[in-house]
């Protein structure tokens, strides 16, 4: 097995490392999402995301690549310090880690994200995922809860129904 | 106030079409909105904007009839699929607890929905406690708090950094 790597687009193998992506963060029962609706939104028309797959090529030129690591991105944007890349999902398989295929992963967004003349790149961690937090944190990134006192806030979907409702006034 | 506040949607098209009025340059305002057509969500680095306007009769002593807007734009969940996400949300201190708030994010919702968008998402910083009990009470949840979710940045020389083989 060779240990390096390189990232292109598919649309193939989406789905399933979405899947074992949510496995891994025990949040199974919360996706909603269909195949059908992800791939739309993402190779569709207008895409509200891209991805980018990381590949290992087996011992054998006969054997197929294997898909290793993924990561989904979308841009963003804060009037104050202008366009940010957003890491929306971060996936490395659990037998590949430690390898540098992570780094490798971060390296070519965060090229990408200058490339695009980004001033950040920004994303959520859980602060229970010790692994994420340090690997995170080695890499020089500031955390703007624990820092700053950056709340997350939402409104699901029944809550937003009911704000869009007209209002009795 | 209710009945006189009106909400408007500012898409770049729109922000275009004024300048380019106002500069009385028709060419250049066709080519700038085919430009921004061909931008899909994702290369479109731009937000959106909606504005909450007054009437005359209402207007600031500085004479400001919009007196507060909410920025946003698209983002995606691996979960639960489209989902917007408020940059901003702005009323002029003068217009406060008359509803302003309540009224754009009701559009905010209004256009989420229309998008087939799941989630409205938001930060607010935690020693801003009157905009936190405002948003508690509309029917949000703070993520961080329940999930513990972090939000995290790296960029300067961390992205730099990053980006070096």
């Amino acid at each position: 097995m060779t240990s390096g790597g390189h990232c292109w687009t598919t649309n193939d193998i989406i789905p399933l490392l979405f899947q074992e992506l949510a496995k891994y963060e025990e949040m199974e029962h919360q996706v909603t999402l269909t195949e059908k609706e992800l791939l739309e939104d993402g190779f569709g028309d207008t895409p509200f995301y891209h991805c980018i797959i990381t590949e290992i090529q087996g011992q054998n030129s006969s054997e197929d690549p294997k898909v290793v690591g993924f990561a989904m991105y979308y841009f963003t944007y804060d009037p104050w310090v202008g366009k940010q890349l957003y890491l929306e999902e971060f996936y490395v398989m659990d037998e590949y880690r430690g390898l540098g295929i992570g780094s490798g992963i971060l390296r070519h967004l965060s090229n990408l994200a200058m490339k695009t003349r980004c001033t950040g790149m920004m994303f959520v961690v859980a602060e229970n995922n010790e692994p994420s937090v340090q690997f995170y944190k080695r890499r020089g990134a500031e955390d703007l809860s624990q820092e700053e006192g950056w709340r997350l806030f939402r409104f699901d979907k029944d809550s937003l129904v009911k704000m869009a409702a007209p209002s009795e006034e | 106030m209710s009945t006189a506040l009106k909400i408007k949607e500012e898409e770049e098209e729109d922000l275009a079409e004024e300048l380019a009025e106002y500069e009385k340059v028709a060419n250049h305002v066709k080519i700038t909105q085919r430009d921004l057509e061909q931008d899909g969500f994702s290369n479109n680095p731009f937000f959106h904007g909606i504005i909450a306007e007054v009437p005359e009769q209402h207007r600031t002593k500085e004479g400001y009839t919009k007196i507060g807007y909410a920025l946003y734009f698209y983002t995606y969940s691996s979960w639960t699929g489209r989902a917007i996400y408020m940059q901003d949300l702005y009323v002029m201190p003068e217009f406060r607890g008359k509803g302003v708030g309540k009224a754009l994010m009701s559009k905010v919702a209004q256009l989420a929905l229309a998008a087939g968008c799941h989630q409205l998402n938001f930060t607010v910083v935690d020693w801003n406690k009157p905009s936190m009990d405002f948003y508690l009470s509309q029917g949000c949840f703070d993520v961080t708090a329940t999930m513990g979710y972090h939000c995290m940045r790296c960029e300067g020389e961390a992205l730099e950094h990053l980006a070096q083989p």
